[in-house]
């Protein structure tokens, strides 16, 4: 029991060394407070202030966007991702914001399409819309 | 079965799982911001703690996949490889239960497909061997002591 411990301990320690040494390779990479940061969230009433020069994209699952989505907005999620994001681009233009939202503030699929704007189609001014589909529906009430 | 060919067996069983948990470390260790976010999309903890252990999980599941399929720590690994599971598969009922629905992001997002009943059957069996191995260390261990 006691070297059962011992090499569990050891294992635990043993793998602080690459982590260490990858999340020094990443520290300018990653946000560490918060899974977006700030400067990379919108609120609804900035993203509506810039009116035609934002482009909004819908990162739900298709089903969801066909019931009912921002007027105007594009589907981009990344089950159809290598479909879809064409599409987008066809629609997008450098001056233009990206305003990217899913189901709600919690939902992870907004942070991952603005991250793979960013990364893969090196897109710059791409922003997760703060409070999600939801937050747009609250402020239509 | 004879005693030779049931020691084969499970070590077998031991390398195979050993081998799974290195692919599972190496694809969330390629890309660990992708792993916070899946990490977060549990609403468990908060995204400062996740984050750091996005970059710290796949190190340790690498490290006891590979001392599964050599040998060394074992018997710490199979502890180590056990909790692991067991923690994970309370986070996805937890999650199932609140209602979310994620991707558990434990083979990058290789494992997107699996359904929810998929996930625990395989978890279960995994967690099962695991279990029957860690009984049949520590029974070699006292009978080698």
């Amino acid at each position: 029991m006691k070297a059962m411990l011992r090499q569990s301990f050891l294992l635990l320690a043993l793998a602080c060394l690459p982590a260490v040494g990858q999340a020094l390779y990443y520290r300018d990479k990653v946000s560490w407070q918060s899974p977006v940061a700030a400067s990379d969230m919108v609120t609804l009433a900035q993203a509506r202030a810039w009116g035609g020069n934002a482009i909004w994209i819908d990162a739900r699952p298709e089903k969801e966007f066909d019931q009912q989505h921002v007027p105007g907005a594009v589907l981009l999620n990344e089950d159809r991702w290598n479909e879809l994001l064409p599409q987008m681009l066809a629609t997008w233009s450098p001056e233009k914001r990206v305003v990217i939202y899913c189901s709600s503030e919690s939902c992870g699929a907004s942070r991952e399409v603005a991250r793979r704007l960013r990364e893969e189609a090196r897109l710059q001014n791409v922003f997760v819309l703060e409070g999600g589909w939801e937050g747009w529906l609250g402020r239509k009430k | 079965m004879n005693r030779e060919a049931l020691n084969r067996f499970w070590r077998i069983v031991a390398i195979l799982i050993g081998a799974l948990f290195i692919y599972a470390g190496v694809v969330k260790a390629l890309d660990p911001v992708r792993f916070a976010g899946d990490i977060e999309n549990y609403h468990i903890l908060p995204w400062p703690v996740g984050v750091r252990l996005a970059f710290y999980l796949p190190w340790l599941e690498i490290l006891c996949g590979l001392a599964l399929i050599f040998r060394r720590l074992y018997s710490g690994a199979l502890v180590l490889v056990l909790a692991l599971m067991l923690v994970f598969i309370g986070a996805t009922i937890s999650a199932k239960a609140r209602g979310l629905d994620i991707s558990c992001g434990c083979f990058g997002h290789v494992s997107d497909q699996l359904s929810f009943a998929w996930h625990l059957v395989l978890d279960l069996v995994l967690i099962t061997a695991l279990v029957l191995l860690l009984f049949r260390q520590r029974a070699l261990s006292r009978v080698a002591g």
